[in-house]
């Protein structure tokens, strides 16, 4: 078959792993793979918008570069032991983009010098064989749950195009569940990965704290920044972490440690870990939904103990003193000079975190420290904590308030309550998502999703992913690509 | 801390550390502020040692290797 006749519908809803399995094979040409995404992009970000640059001239000469590579190669070539060969992908806008300013979802950003390099983890995907597509919206500065960015417009959540998609990578997981692309990165500093997976109904993993170099992104809170990737499977998930593992000197609190893969343990399942359902506060701030979601990942995999965590409230407000203090200082400049071109979402807790009290912002990252160790003595009789990863499924875009169990919450902050305290202690969370059929939220089609965390000890990625990827063969959880109607 | 101390504080603060509140936004501010004083009373309320220490995370920077 002629590898450039495909046509482009054919790729858009499939996996990152086949997509590069097909390009091995000679069945497709990366070329015909990147238009395809591209095509898919142009046909449904009017709706989504997901994106806020377009990498099109870029995409098209790097697939053409592995194209004529590949052919020269004559059959067999050294890019085909490449893990994400030909697979378009794209980032939040706060990774660095050669040729474009960094936004980082602001409108400041966006008048910036362009970036001279791509970020670390861009060059390491495309070093692994993956196709950069374009820049993805966020909130400002990653300061918020819910994307809805006042100078791009909100992203909308593809599977109801009236809701959220949650932030701050809510142009990451919508892009990922609208098919636009198998595989998108973002940042998680309160749960801004882990938000977005949930209402967005697709996987996404928030490594350990220092896994994965933030060199090249724009940083909001150096304390608590992670990068981590989204896709529609467990297997694309872990291919692109895989690929992005390592050192690097150019990120201080990047680990020095080896890669290690967690590929290879996917097919271990769940098999002989001590699994337990997170109790307190995190069924105390979950709804009726979120509640049957956990019980029916626990059940699935065999988990009937509960735990607690202790105070785990002292260790929100702990991550949210730190960031208000350390996002804000980073601003100081702007916010003195030019606070009115700031999202007006956020601008006033920036301001008002410019002013903290040194004493509570060190007394947060003792508590901090005082709540890893708490988590480490549990992790000592256990493998895996089970925990929603959001209170509810995605809210109406403009949501102000929003009710669990009886008790009227703030919507915007609240979206990160179950991701805040354990971002703050740093520990790999795979966020998988469950679709609850039958509790549709009034006004939409069908049932929403909401994600489970699948929380594990410092550096055991391969843990929560194995669980994930128990989950998923066992149908509990699942990614599809979302129905966006007529030429889409 | 009360409303009259935020408010007061606020002021202060945000004079030594040159920082200019446009009156739209200090509504905003005060609200905030008041938040984060809430979430400083849960963290200033555990029990810590003195050798509850916060993470170190400052690595000194060698010269680069010529």
């Amino acid at each position: 078959m002629d590898p450039v006749s495909k046509t482009a519908e054919t790729w858009f809803r499939q996996g990152a792993a086949r997509m590069a399995e097909a390009v091995r094979a000679r069945e497709v040409s990366v070329t015909a793979l990147v238009e395809d995404s591209l095509q898919r992009i142009s046909r449904t970000d009017d709706r989504v918008n997901a994106f806020t640059d377009v990498t099109t001239v870029r995409a098209l000469q790097r697939a053409a570069e592995l194209d004529a590579q590949l052919a020269s190669d004559d059959g067999v070539s050294a890019l085909d032991a490449l893990p994400l060969l030909g697979v378009p992908f794209a980032v939040k806008n706060l990774f660095d983009i050669e040729g474009l300013p960094t936004r980082a979802g602001s409108w400041i950003g966006r008048y910036s010098a362009p970036a001279t390099q791509d970020g670390a983890l861009v060059r390491r995907m495309e070093a692994a064989g993956a196709v950069l597509v374009g820049g993805l919206n966020m909130d400002e500065y990653a300061y918020g749950f819910t994307t809805e960015n006042s100078h791009d417009g909100p992203t909308h959540n593809p599977h109801d195009l009236t809701r959220i998609a949650g932030g701050s990578s809510g142009g990451s997981a919508a892009a990922v569940a609208a098919g636009q692309v198998p595989i998108a990165l973002g940042s998680d500093t309160n749960g801004s990965i882990r938000v977005p997976s949930s209402l967005c109904g697709v996987f996404g993993l928030k490594p350990t704290y220092g896994r994965l170099t933030r060199a090249g992104s724009y940083p909001f809170v150096a304390s608590l920044d992670h990068l981590g990737p989204f896709a529609r499977s467990v297997h694309d998930l872990a291919l692109s972490y895989d690929a992005m593992q390592g050192p690097d000197h150019d990120d201080p609190a990047c680990a020095q440690r080896v890669v290690e893969r967690t590929l290879g343990e996917l097919g271990r399942g769940a098999d002989g870990l001590r699994i337990a359902v997170l109790d307190g506060y995190f069924q105390e701030h979950a709804g009726e939904q979120v509640r049957a979601a956990v019980s029916r990942v626990a059940a699935a995999l065999g988990a009937s103990r509960h735990v607690e965590l202790p105070e785990v409230a002292r260790a929100r407000a702990a991550a949210f003193l730190i960031s208000n203090a350390e996002g804000a200082q980073l601003h100081l400049p702007d916010l003195r000079t030019r606070a009115g071109d700031f999202e007006p979402l956020s601008r006033d807790r920036f301001l008002a975190g410019a002013l903290l009290p040194a004493a509570w912002v060190v007394q947060a990252q003792r508590v901090r420290r005082w709540f890893a160790l708490q988590a480490a003595e549990l992790f000592r009789t256990t493998d895996l904590l089970l925990a929603p990863a959001t209170p509810c499924p995605a809210t109406p875009i403009g949501t102000e308030w929003i009710e669990i169990n009886g008790k009227r919450f703030p919507a915007r902050p609240s979206m990160g309550l179950m991701t805040q305290p354990i971002s703050c202690i740093g520990l790999p969370v795979c966020c998988v998502p469950v679709w609850m059929e039958g509790s549709a939220l009034p006004g939409t089609n069908g049932a929403l999703p909401v994600g489970v965390q699948l929380i594990a000890a410092p550096w055991r990625e391969d843990i929560a992913l194995r669980a994930a990827a128990a989950l998923e063969a066992a149908g509990v959880v699942t990614a599809p690509v979302a129905v966006l109607g007529d030429s889409a | 801390m009360t409303p009259e101390e935020i408010e007061k504080y606020v002021d202060a603060a945000a004079a030594a550390v040159a920082l200019p509140i446009a009156p739209a936004h200090r509504p905003g501010v005060l609200h905030y502020f008041a938040l984060a004083a809430s979430m400083a009373d849960l963290v200033n309320a555990q029990a810590l040692t003195p050798e509850d220490e916060p993470a170190p995370v400052f690595l000194p920077v060698s010269p680069p290797e010529a």
